[in-house]
């Protein structure tokens, strides 16, 4: 603003504008970088190291000028931290949760000392994290970590986590994964992204002023995510999570399928996410939140205003007046004006009309706020938003319809609905398919509040008790094994020809049977026709031929599936249970017919195998009993209004059965799934298919809707393939085998998709006691899946572990606004 | 300057369809107080303005013509000559938008700002002020003797009874009769925002007084025990940017009561231009009800010119 120091009083008094910002004082923070002499180490073992001869990478400021430079990690400075790192975890998991808590309680001190530091680093180097959030997020960690073995007794905590940040993460998105992993124990190696760098490196430091051990907190810095994939590699990662963009989120799946390290992925950057308003709404308080939300300088996710017909006129009319005086808005680069400016224009020609508030943008690195009226759902601007301040407008006529246009999108994190009819509220909250409703509000976030996605928008939940369980892993069960890195050759997988196995016998009345597989409540043959024989447990005969399943007959079971799927998780937890009840009678009636295939198939002796179909009964009946007993519920708010909690089913679950125990493990997770809610297409072991083949004719005498369950038999990694390139499967539960040293274990690929798989064993114990009824996979059996995680390409989507069978959706309900969000469980 | 409002038929249809999110407006205000106020220059030229927008108030039992006279000396010049001429503002008109007193009064000041040969228009409060409790007669007869006596605005109180048991046709009638009482005196509608209960009454109770032809609607008589706060003031202004939608008339503003810093000033002025934008910002449709913070923004801008934080008894006294 040239020559506004000269402004005189009266000319103030005529114009009344509001003066020029005065710029915020970076000095603390200028002075801790030049104390580093602009060149930040490695913060490896409590300290900064710099390793001679790396390459650095310089980090600059939002108007382009160099703040300082960073080390890029080598090969070797990974290896050397990783076991640093794993010495670290053993001095912090050794201390009680008691002095943990108190290191995270310290920390908050140490902040109230250099926050001002911290919060200038986080302002030049654009991370967005004020101080008092990032005390927000000690003191409700610091809580857990003292908590951790009276709540989570049967818990313990991985080893090493890596948590990896794309470049245009925030600080709190990054420290929302950081901390519990600390407070629950780990250790934990941070490779973080451009804008976080510096303040993470900062924080670091801070943490061991605080008392934290050395080797406990790490940072790894380099040029891209590349830096992450390496890291990953190392064996001592037992967990990989990232958060940030979606691109980068699926360059790190991609790469680091086939690890055997579960990776985890919040892509909370850059996801569209409906703003909904309804007639019944104080459109004033809409249309100035709308204003908020979508125009800030820095924002993480691309609203779609969405407004209902009979009240469009209003909420223009009103935007036009609000948006009259606004100034423009920074953009980070020309490059992304050029965007702006080519995505506005495409709009105007698919007749969207502009709101702006001025008549002729100004020209470079800006763009005032933009409201793009009737812009069409397939255009650029919606589809894939350019970095500025554009928020399109589109209208809806019904209140179906707005919840079909708020679905209607690959990102499923949050939407902001505006009514102030309860019933209203808690239909279209229920009917969105995304992780977090708010109500009356927007972006509303604590860590109390866990979030986490549906759809493209994540494989994790962040926050709450719910999001601790990634850092931890159930005393009963250890964690899967790490393979050596093996390159994925995703072109061949799956398609190996099944082996060409002829009977010797050539009496064909006393052949082998043939068995039928289980797809939309018929037993049926293949789709193309083909069986593949099924040897016996010696490898010298072949005892059946069983259907050879593929695509279609995937695509069949979907279809079949995501037609009863709804009603089933919109019957009553009651109908549900009597269901299972009487799938649990149907088994024990036809005990002696599943036995017999337990025998034939695994050689088990017939008590054994009596044993495990006893078992299996029991397995149904406890998965009965849950059904009524898995429950939301009130969450606290970080301001007035209320947060509810809903559980919700995933929808359509792929699960890849493992080769022991063939008959419970199936019941198990079938149990699992449907007592949730949810539809199952199973796979049943390559090796062991009959009793799962057997088990349908239990199925068919059952009450289940034809089309929840499924069966198709075949060859595992074929299956596996069309299973994750199914993009209505929400989930894929897969279970290999521990020792296969092949690509089997990881991940599949196509031309558009990749997918992670990673598993783990089945145990079989005792039955235990369910201790925490919101892991109902993990506890109340003995057999229990703890299966990992599955991205895609283009769509990151879940392979939900076992844990993330069921989602919960939270509403949080005040009696004049209500904040729903929704959220996995874990 | 746009016509005078001249009031709709009363549309019962729109006042039913308000709805109000209460925790919104609440965190709206808080946004607006969050807000960095000016500096400088920028905050000399702010309380200026805010000064030109004050209606300079006294409404106590002990008014007399003495003090009356010195409120409205105080009006005329209500910044010290010195530190206008300083700023360069001395030739610029500056003076409160009005003094408002009792109706006994106002013969007294209207007689004072005469003598001074100033034409700084008097208010009056009427209609049985702070209460409206006296029969619909009685209250008439005060505005037109108001009016009689010189005064060129009239601030009403609403009926609180009709409002809080929803008449709104009657209330509409009523304030309708007190318009037509004021003839070509301007109307300021006091709506007693503290004894209305809800947001959303604040809101029908402002979009009635606005369909019965108000020139202004103010928040509070300055005798409940909650008078102009950020919120209800949102709520307010609001409706007033609904009626200029819905009419295209633009009816004015003044919250009253309790204003007393300086700085709380330039958070109105920040409001009004948040909400409802430049147009506002003016003594024709922003008025300031105060008595004490007059003497705080003086106090101010004396900082401002001399760098130096002035002890009360250096300002005149009002």
């Amino acid at each position: 603003m040239a020559g506004s120091a000269t402004k005189t009083v009266y000319e103030i008094f005529q114009s009344m504008e509001y003066g020029p910002a005065t710029p915020s004082s970076t000095a603390t923070a200028q002075a801790w970088l030049d104390h580093h002499s602009r060149s930040l180490g490695l913060f490896i073992k409590g300290k900064f190291e710099r390793p001679a001869n790396r390459q650095s990478h310089t980090l600059s400021d939002s108007k382009g000028n160099a703040l300082c430079t960073i080390t890029c990690a080598a090969e070797g400075d990974i290896t050397g931290c990783a076991s640093l790192a794993v010495t670290g975890h053993r001095v912090w998991s050794s201390l009680t949760c008691l002095q943990r808590a108190k290191v995270l309680l310290r920390m908050v001190s140490v902040l109230g000392q250099h926050g001002q530091c911290v919060s200038e680093l986080c302002e030049m180097c654009e991370a967005s994290c004020s101080s008092s959030a990032l005390v927000r997020l000690l003191q409700f960690y610091s809580g857990w970590a003292q908590l951790r073995d009276t709540l989570m007794a049967d818990w313990m905590p991985l080893d090493v986590v890596e948590v990896v940040a794309s470049d245009d993460c925030s600080l709190y998105s990054l420290m929302l994964k950081v901390l519990p992993a600390l407070a629950m124990g780990n250790s934990v190696i941070v490779v973080p992204g451009r804008s976080t760098a510096a303040p993470v490196l900062l924080l670091a430091q801070l943490f061991t002023t605080a008392g934290l051990p050395a080797g406990a907190l790490n940072v790894l810095t380099g040029a891209d995510i590349s830096l992450a994939v390496k890291v990953a590699q190392n064996l001592v990662i037992s967990c990989v999570t990232y958060s940030g963009n979606k691109q980068d989120g699926v360059t790190l799946c991609k790469a680091t399928a086939g690890l055997g390290v579960p990776v985890s992925v919040s892509p909370c950057i850059g996801a569209t996410c409906p703003f909904i308003v309804f007639e019944s709404a104080d459109i004033d308080s809409a249309v100035d939140e709308a204003i908020e939300a979508a125009f800030k300088k820095k924002k993480e996710v691309y609203w779609v205003l969405c407004v209902q017909e009979s009240v469009v006129d209003s909420v223009v009319a009103r935007l036009r007046l609000r948006m009259a005086g606004m100034k423009c808005v920074p953009l980070l680069s020309d490059a992304h004006r050029a965007l702006v400016d080519a995505a506005v224009q495409e709009a105007q020609q698919q007749g969207a009309t502009l709101i702006q508030s001025s008549t002729a943008p100004p020209p470079g690195a800006q763009y005032p706020p933009t409201v793009l009226c009737n812009a069409a759902s397939s255009s650029p601007c919606v589809v894939a938003p350019p970095p500025g301040p554009l928020l399109p407008l589109m209208t809806f006529r019904s209140n179906t319809e707005a919840v079909t246009l708020g679905n209607h999108s690959p990102h499923g994190q949050a939407a902001s609905i505006w009514t102030e009819d309860l019933t209203l509220a808690l239909e279209t909250a229920n009917s969105l398919s995304v992780g977090s409703v708010w109500v009356n509000s927007h972006s509303v976030s604590d860590p109390c509040l866990p979030s986490s996605g549906h759809k493209d928008s994540g494989t994790c939940t962040d926050g709450g008790q719910e999001g601790l369980y990634q850092f931890l892993c159930s005393s009963s069960s250890t964690g899967p094994p790490r393979s050596s890195p093996a390159p994925m050759n995703y072109s061949v997988f799956g398609t190996a020809a099944p082996p060409a196995i002829i009977p010797d016998q050539s009496d064909s009345s006393s052949g082998p049977p043939s068995y039928q597989q289980f797809v939309g409540g018929k037993a049926c043959k293949s789709a193309s026709g083909c069986s593949v024989a099924v040897q016996s447990p010696g490898g010298d005969g072949v005892l059946a031929y069983c259907p050879d399943g593929g695509r279609k007959d995937v695509r069949n079971a979907v279809e079949a599936a995501i037609k009863v799927q709804p009603g089933w998780m919109k019957k009553s937890p009651t109908a549900r249970a009597q269901s299972l009840y009487s799938l649990a009678k149907g088994l024990e009636s036809k005990k002696q017919d599943v036995a017999k295939s337990v025998v034939i198939q695994t050689g088990l002796s017939t008590d054994e195998a009596d044993k495990e179909v006893e078992l299996s009964v029991a397995r149904l009946n406890v998965w009965a009993a849950y059904c009524d007993k898995i429950q939301g519920g009130s969450l606290p708010m970080p301001r007035s209004g209320s947060a509810l909690s809903f559980p919700e089913a995933l929808g359509v679950v792929g699960v890849v059965l493992p080769d022991k125990n063939p008959l419970l493990s199936m019941v198990t997770l079938l149990g699992a799934a449907v007592a949730t809610g949810n539809a199952v297409v199973m796979v049943p072991s390559q090796k062991y298919p009959l009793p799962a083949l057997a088990f349908i004719q239990v199925l068919q005498s059952s009450d289940l809707p034809a089309g929840l369950v499924n069966i198709i038999s075949g060859g595992r990694d074929q299956l596996t393939a069309a299973l994750a390139n199914h993009s209505v499967i929400k989930a894929i539960w897969y279970w290999g085998s521990a020792e296969v040293r092949t690509r089997t274990n990881a991940q599949i690929s196509s031309m558009n998709s990749c997918h992670l798989i990673i598993l783990t064993r089945v145990l079989l114990g005792p039955p235990v006691p369910p201790a925490h009824l919101h892991q109902p996979p993990e506890n109340p059996a003995p057999v229990l899946p703890r299966g990992r995680r599955r991205d895609e390409l283009d769509s990151v989507r879940a392979v939900l572990p076992g844990g993330d069978l069921e989602k919960r959706r939270p509403v949080e309900e005040r009696v004049d606004s209500y904040c729903i969000r929704n959220r996995e469980n874990k | 300057m746009s016509a005078r409002n001249p009031g709709t038929v009363l549309d019962l249809n729109r006042i039913c369809k308000v709805r109000v999110n209460p925790q919104s407006v609440l965190k709206r205000a808080q946004q607006i107080q969050g807000q960095k106020i000016p500096k400088k220059q920028w905050q000399a030229a702010w309380l200026l303005k805010a000064v030109t927008c004050i209606d300079l108030t006294t409404l106590a039992g002990d008014d007399t013509p003495s003090n009356v006279h010195r409120l409205s000396m105080k009006a005329i010049q209500p910044v010290r000559y010195d530190l206008l001429k300083k700023m360069d503002m001395h030739d610029k008109g500056i003076t409160t938008a009005a003094v408002c007193v009792y109706p006994s009064r106002v013969a007294d000041a209207v007689k004072s700002l005469k003598a001074a040969n100033s034409s700084l228009p008097v208010a009056s409060v009427a209609t049985g002020f702070p209460a409206g409790q006296t029969p619909l007669e009685a209250r008439l007869q005060e505005v037109r003797m108001a009016v009689a006596d010189g005064a060129t605005e009239i601030d009403i109180v609403i009926n609180r009874m009709l409002a809080l048991t929803g008449q709104w046709e009657a209330m509409y009638d009523e304030i309708r009769q007190f318009r037509e009482a004021c003839g070509d005196a301007h109307m300021k509608t006091i709506l007693a925002i503290g004894e209305l209960g809800t947001f959303t009454n604040v809101y029908k109770a402002s979009m009635v007084a606005m369909m019965a032809g108000s020139d202004f609607i103010k928040t509070s008589t300055g005798k409940e025990a909650v008078n102009a706060t950020y919120p209800v003031a949102i709520v307010m202004v609001r409706a007033i940017r609904d009626y200029f939608l819905y009419t295209g008339y633009k009816v004015g503003f003044k919250p009253a009561g309790g204003i007393r810093t300086a700085q709380e000033s330039l958070l109105w002025l920040t409001l009004i231009k948040e909400e409802l934008g430049m147009d506002w910002l003016c003594p024709h449709l922003f008025r300031l009800g105060a008595s004490s913070l007059l003497a705080d923004i003086e106090r101010q801008i004396y900082h401002h010119v001399t760098g130096q934080y002035a002890a009360y008894h250096e300002m005149p006294m009002v």
